[in-house]
């Protein structure tokens, strides 16, 4: 009997106080997830100018985007100096889903967007008007940013040879 | 003892993290200073109608209560209140592709079916109800299918046949499940299934493969014929990973016809496309189809009129950012819709041909300032309508010109 009142009075203040920290981290002005709408791109562009960065569209809908995102994170690991902007193309209403499926993942400094409102064409349009909606959707953006686009499941193989070559040229790291 | 409390404080903590991250509070707000015509956290905007005997037009949408029915007597302008179908405010499938359907059964009956999805991700549930009384109740939704694996049964059609009987085909990963397990890509996307209900939708008969290796994430056309069968047009995987359609046939007997490819885009590709295909069959038997395919050789919305594996007429519909077309045919009248978003609005636009397909004519229809649906296409005193439910003009109908 003691020992049990020995153990709640060493773990109950601890337990508050990790509880008060989950909260903390409820209202923290955390930017779990930015909203991208059709200016989006040009800030992105800003933050990064005269450096490469990769821009991953994904959705909650889309089964093949998973692996995207498990490759991203990954390539993240070995090339922090390239940035990336991870936008799911879900409207408001699947915002708090979309973050919590993001919440296990260790996305470290990649960058979480979701479509800011459900006019999805013209947030598309602002990005590329050529592409319709299919994901995952990935643009390459050179230093000088220009940009190709890529439809469907990453290669590894391909990524890594796109980084290799970016991170080689004169841009500066980070 | 001291680990199990451990263990307990770290649950304890991730679900105070994932409830944060959850939390949509926790996220920045959306467009400071642009008047966004997008309407960020507003209802889904999915919707379908039909028309019954009488000329009232029937449409399953989305409303804060829920997937909900409404009824207009004069071409749309003006609609009955919204009667909700769904119960407890059940969650229903979002994305490009999903949105509640409705069919009229030939005594009145207004059928409705749609997604519940389920809390794995890709998971749902294909759901159901009725009403007999002229659309003032409906039942309480019942699942269509009798597996209840925590699945994707997802973008359900709906259709009522000549007899009179409920059809509902949809997206089923059971196969995929089921399938060795040899790692990803042992089973090629997921199937088409379906079930059939011969008593008005009180129940319905058993789960049937129509086909396997469909996509898995792009609506289905289904279209009833006069001789009891139904004809399915879906987006396919054909080998290795060929992102084409294929159309396959419900007998008059309730039993899996056969299968043929539809179109031969060669779209190669592992994605979700989010684009079916629409699907309709003139009296003669002749099927127009149009689909959307992003095949680097020929990219762009298509029309054309599948037949024993090959296509005929094959045209290019709209410009570069044509998408979500429709096709209609009354005798050797066929209509085709679609929306093109111009850089500003979303412009509907339409093409007619008189003569089976065999050439076109463009028609002036209409546009709209902000977020819309698919526009879909209907049939009424032997004129085609055009529903389209957009922000600014919810449940809207255009008469086709």
């Amino acid at each position: 009997m003691k020992r049990i009142r020995r153990i709640c009075l060493r773990w109950i203040p601890l337990l508050l106080v990790a509880m008060l920290a989950g909260l903390g981290a409820a209202t923290a002005p955390r930017p779990t997830l930015k909203p991208f709408g059709p200016g989006s791109l040009a800030v992105i562009r800003e933050a990064n100018r005269g450096r490469p960065f990769i821009l991953a569209f994904w959705s909650l809908h889309c089964a093949p985007c998973k692996e995207d995102i498990v490759l991203l994170t990954a390539i993240h690991a070995r090339y922090p100096q390239v940035p990336i902007a991870l936008v799911a193309a879900d409207g408001p209403n699947e915002h708090a889903k979309v973050a919590r499926s993001l919440a296990p993942l260790r996305l470290g400094a990649i960058e979480s967007w979701a479509f800011a409102d459900d006019f999805a064409e013209r947030i598309r349009y602002s990005v590329d008007p050529e592409w319709r909606g299919e994901l995952p959707r990935a643009y390459f953006f050179e230093a000088d940013h220009q940009a190709a686009g890529r439809s469907g499941v990453l290669d590894p193989a391909e990524l890594d040879a796109w980084l290799v070559r970016v991170t080689r040229s004169k841009s500066p790291p980070r | 003892m001291r680990l199990t409390t451990l263990a307990a404080l770290t649950s304890l903590l991730l679900l105070a993290r994932s409830v944060s991250a959850a939390e949509p509070g926790a996220m920045q707000h959306a467009g400071h200073g642009d008047p966004t015509p997008g309407s960020p956290g507003l209802v889904d905007l999915g919707a379908t109608a039909a028309f019954d005997a009488q000329g009232t037009l029937w449409a399953a949408h989305k409303t804060a209560a829920g997937v909900s029915v409404s009824r207009s007597r004069d071409l749309g302008k003006s609609w009955s209140a919204p009667v909700a179908v769904s119960r407890e405010s059940e969650p229903t499938d979002a994305g490009a592709d999903a949105r509640p359907k409705i069919a009229l059964g030939p005594q009145g009956e207004i059928y409705v079916t749609w997604t519940r999805p389920m809390a794995k991700p890709y998971t749902g549930e294909i759901r159901f109800t009725r009403s007999l009384d002229g659309g003032l109740t409906f039942e309480a939704p019942q699942t269509v299918h009798h597996d209840r694996q925590v699945i994707t049964h997802r973008f359900d059609a709906l259709t009522v046949d000549v007899r009179g009987r409920v059809v509902v085909a949809w997206v089923d990963k059971r196969d995929q499940v089921a399938a060795p397990a040899a790692g990803p890509g042992a089973y090629r996307g997921a199937a088409i299934y379906f079930a059939i209900s011969d008593n008005r939708g009180k129940s319905f008969g058993t789960d049937t493969k129509l086909a396997d290796h469909s996509c898995e994430c792009c609506r289905i056309g289904l279209v009833p014929r006069p001789d009891g069968s139904v004809v399915a047009l879906w987006r396919h995987i054909f080998e290795p990973n060929l992102r084409d359609h294929a159309i396959g046939v419900i007998t008059p007997d309730g039993r899996a016809g056969p299968m043929e490819r539809a179109s031969f885009d060669g779209w190669a590709i592992d994605a979700c496309p989010h684009q079916g295909p629409a699907l309709a069959v003139a009296d003669d038997g002749t099927r127009h189809a149009v689909w959307f395919t992003a095949s680097p050789a020929a990219p762009g919305v298509f029309y054309g009129r599948p037949r024993e594996g090959r296509v005929e007429g094959l045209r290019k519909i709209g410009g570069k950012t044509a998408e979500r077309p429709d096709v209609a045919v009354l005798g050797r009248e066929v209509a085709v819709v679609w929306k093109e978003f111009d850089g500003t609005r979303s412009q509907l636009r339409g093409l007619r041909s008189p003569d089976g397909g065999e050439t076109w004519q463009e028609v002036a229809l209409t546009a709209a300032d902000g977020a819309s649906d698919h526009p879909r296409l209907l049939i009424w005193k032997g004129r085609f309508h055009v529903f389209w439910n957009t922000r600014l003009r919810p449940l809207s109908v255009t008469p086709f010109p």
